[in-house]
């Protein structure tokens, strides 16, 4: 120590001083307690990478959220779209549930008007009124009351609605062998195609909804 | 201190102060942004990125007692295009291949006419109008299956936007008094009184979006809630409606009547079953009838109505005291006491004097039978009575176009009309008062207001605008049973009996011709009606039939046929059970 101190030590002058110097180049040896207390960079690290994590976080959570948004947007426009179709169709059946297509349907269909009215009590098995012959049309010189909404091609068509079915239950298993559409539709269309069909001049079937 | 420990602090004492300068810079530059220029920041960043998005709100549904809708609010899309966009010569398309081809413009517009009706060369016109516009319209109202094939074609500078709009599924059923809406907004019945339950409001909010259109998340903001309208639910049986709709109409264009109507009410609570006009507008199509059938006779055209009257003045008759079921009177052929000179009152048949109880007056309809119950009788109450009966007044529907009808006041009625009110003539009623009436009379007297709207029901389970139920007592109970059991007799014993008579029921019904006044008097025409209560024991409904100004046959058998008709469809449609007692019988001469 002394040859180090030798060397290094430049000529001082005023005593404390001197001693100043050479405490300034000792090296105090810390004691194992000091050791101890000393602040450990493990912590500075543990608490900066934690920022950097939380803001790595922060950042990954909004790119998600910002993904999700497109998602959101397109189930938005299906849902739209899914909306639409099913006020069309509801809208459809309505019209088709008119009176005005109910009488012209059920003629088709030879139903006929039902005379005096007559009860049957479920209690005594008696027939109370006078019962007169069925027949005849309940709008005998034909419907009457318009309806500018319904026009001759939404009749119910008993023979065009038997061929459509075996034509629709020719195609669906037919699609059945080929493809095996994993999950696909709850919703099954096949009685809108049937009904369609017996439009013979109306219009073309809906599309039909595809889901993930 | 030593100099170093004090350059030490020193420098320490530079690093504080440089560290709270930048401090305070950021403090100053935080609160400049956040306080100090928030507001114009915030609006250049909306102005930016900020859409305001509005959500319409739905027109309510008018459906009828069980629910079928009559009018319903629907989605229709105009086809619009951007002339400026939209280049006349052609566009190039990228086929599924890959490859580019050229497509020319008047193609497409073939193909796009073909699909909204319209001709190639007109669309081109509506594009070729103003060809630095961003906005033109190529075709309206189409439905959702239109829109999408036309969206299929993929053409440039097309775009479409949706219009709510309005169908009536079930056409001209109670077209009457659904109405329709037109360019302008609602033009009849409860389209336009009832905007109060069915209009909706659109709501608006705004939302950030970015730059290819997707709504940046969490930043909705809603200004207002769109609100949808409620549902109307209307008293009338659809399918009822509909039969007395058809009834009228064949029996109407048989006749050559100029219009005809016909009413079914509860008699319970003054629920209007059927009400039913013909002509009736197709709310679908506005040009299906002419103008003056755009609305609801029922309630807004009175006339005379004639002999149906009677009932109500037998009631008010016995009501009083001033006669009995089995009083003993004469009828003259022709009445003249307290007339000018000259004039007298007759009867639809000549005849000498017969004699008659007062319920042979009511039965055979006899108007100098009339005239003579009413002798002694003081008009003030006569005049109370028929108030009471709800002629003079409004129906408290409300109904769009409503007339009150008229009675002649009390101190204008000279010594004719002060006998023929009494029998239907000189006043006037619309057929709905007619129907209230014969309500009245088969509730024992007591007259329950005509009610049309069962309520509206909102979204949310509340259902707002439910009628009241009161009722008011216009002649005693027995006065309305008897009347009604006189009545009962017009079927069972009438010329009529073939016609009105539904084997196993007993059935109550009153006819009516009326005459029809001209500006020289009384002419030619006539107003023929059948009105009555079914079951007669126990009444459940009446039911009022009218047709006015036949051709053909001009006597109130012209009615009858209708009113059977509909009798019988109202006791399969509310299942109204025979009768098991038989009608008792009364003295109808002496």
């Amino acid at each position: 120590m002394s040859a180090s101190l030798a060397t290094q030590q430049r000529p001082s002058f005023r005593p404390d001083e001197r001693s100043a110097e050479q405490y300034r180049h000792l090296e105090i040896a810390a004691t194992r307690a000091q050791k101890r207390a000393r602040p450990k960079i493990v912590y500075a690290i543990v608490t900066i990478s934690g920022i950097v994590a939380i803001l790595l976080g922060q950042l990954f959570l909004s790119i998600v959220v910002a993904d999700g948004a497109y998602t959101v947007a397109s189930l938005q426009g299906q849902q739209r779209d899914l909306e639409r179709e099913q006020q069309f169709l509801t809208e459809r059946l309505e019209t088709r549930s008119s009176t005005q297509n109910l009488i012209a349907s059920a003629e088709r269909l030879g139903m006929v008007a039902s005379g005096n009215p007559v009860f049957l009590d479920l209690d005594t098995g008696a027939v109370l009124g006078q019962a007169s012959a069925a027949g005849g049309s309940l709008a005998a010189s034909g419907n009457l009351i318009g309806n500018s909404l319904v026009d001759p091609s939404m009749v119910i068509d008993p023979e065009a609605q038997a061929a459509a079915a075996e034509v629709a239950e020719d195609a669906a298993a037919l699609e059945g062998e080929s493809t095996m559409s994993p999950g696909a539709p709850g919703v099954n269309i096949e009685p809108e195609s049937v009904s369609s069909e017996t439009e013979s001049s109306g219009p073309d079937p809906l599309p039909s909804p595809t889901t993930r | 201190m030593s100099r170093s420990s004090r350059s030490l602090s020193r420098r320490m004492a530079v690093a504080i102060v440089a560290v709270i300068a930048v401090f305070g810079l950021f403090t100053v530059r935080l609160v400049d942004i956040q306080v100090v220029r928030a507001e114009t920041l915030k609006e250049d960043a909306a102005a930016k990125r900020v859409v305001e998005v509005k959500t319409h709100g739905i027109r309510g549904d008018i459906v009828d007692r069980n629910g079928v809708v009559l009018a319903d609010s629907v989605e229709r899309y105009n086809i619009t295009a951007s002339p400026r966009n939209v280049s006349l010569d052609g566009f190039e398309r990228r086929t599924e291949a890959g490859e580019t081809i050229k497509v020319d413009m008047m193609d497409e517009l073939a193909k796009l006419g073909e699909l909204t009706g319209q001709k190639a060369a007109d669309i081109r016109d509506i594009l070729a109008a103003d060809p630095e516009s961003d906005y033109a319209i190529i075709k309206k109202d189409v439905n959702l299956e239109t829109l999408l094939k036309v969206r299929d074609l993929k053409i440039p500078g097309l775009y479409d936007e949706m219009v709510p709009s309005r169908t009536y599924p079930n056409g001209a059923v109670a077209g009457n008094l659904v109405g329709f809406i037109g360019t302008d907004g609602p033009q009849a019945g409860f389209e336009l009184t009832e905007g109060a339950c069915l209009a909706a409001e659109d709501g608006d909010s705004t939302v950030a979006i970015s730059e290819d259109w997707v709504q940046l998340p969490g930043s909705r903001q809603v200004v207002n809630e769109a609100k949808n309208g409620g549902t109307l639910r209307l008293t009338i049986d659809q399918n009822l409606q509909w039969y007395a709709q058809q009834a009228l109409a064949e029996q109407g264009s048989a006749l050559g009547a100029d219009w005809a109507t016909a009413t079914v009410v509860r008699v319970a609570d003054g629920h209007i079953m059927a009400a039913a006009d013909w002509p009736s507008v197709d709310p679908n199509d506005r040009n299906s009838v002419d103008a003056s059938s755009l609305g609801a006779r029922i309630f807004s055209t009175p006339y005379e109505p004639g002999s149906t009257i009677k009932a109500a003045t037998i009631a008010s008759y016995l009501d009083a005291g001033t006669t009995t079921v089995g009083e003993k009177i004469i009828a003259p052929g022709q009445y003249t006491n307290g007339l000018p000179s000259g004039s007298f009152i007759k009867d639809a048949w000549a005849h000498d004097d017969l004699r008659y109880t007062t319920a042979g007056v009511l039965k055979d309809s006899s108007n100098t039978g009339i005239a003579v119950l009413t002798e002694g009788v003081d008009a003030q109450q006569r005049h109370d009575y028929l108030r009471a009966f709800g002629f003079d007044q409004p129906t408290g529907i409300e109904f769009n176009g409503e007339s009150s009808g008229r009675l002649i006041p009390v101190d204008q009625l000279d010594s004719i009309s002060n006998i023929t009110q009494q029998f239907g003539q000189g006043m006037t009623a619309t057929s709905a008062q007619v129907a209230g009436l014969y309500q009245t009379l088969g509730n024992g007297g007591v007259r329950m207001p005509l009610t049309l709207v069962e309520g509206c029901e909102w979204e949310d389970g509340t259902v707002t605008d439910v009628p009241e139920n009161t009722g008011e007592r216009v002649v005693s109970e027995s006065a309305a049973d008897a009347t009604v059991g006189i009545m009962e007799n017009v079927v069972s014993q009438g010329f009529l009996k073939p016609i009105l008579d539904i084997p196993n029921y007993r059935v109550a019904a009153k006819t009516g011709t009326a005459e029809v006044a001209d500006s020289s008097g009384y002419g030619s025409d006539r107003i023929v009606s059948v009105a009555g209560l079914v079951p007669a024991e126990d009444p459940q409904y009446a039911i009022v039939v009218t047709f006015v100004k036949p051709d053909t046959m001009k006597t109130s058998a012209a009615a009858a046929p209708t009113f059977n008709a509909i009798m019988k469809q109202v006791i399969k449609t509310f299942r109204i059970t025979p009768s098991t007692t038989p009608a008792p019988d009364i003295p109808l001469t002496w």
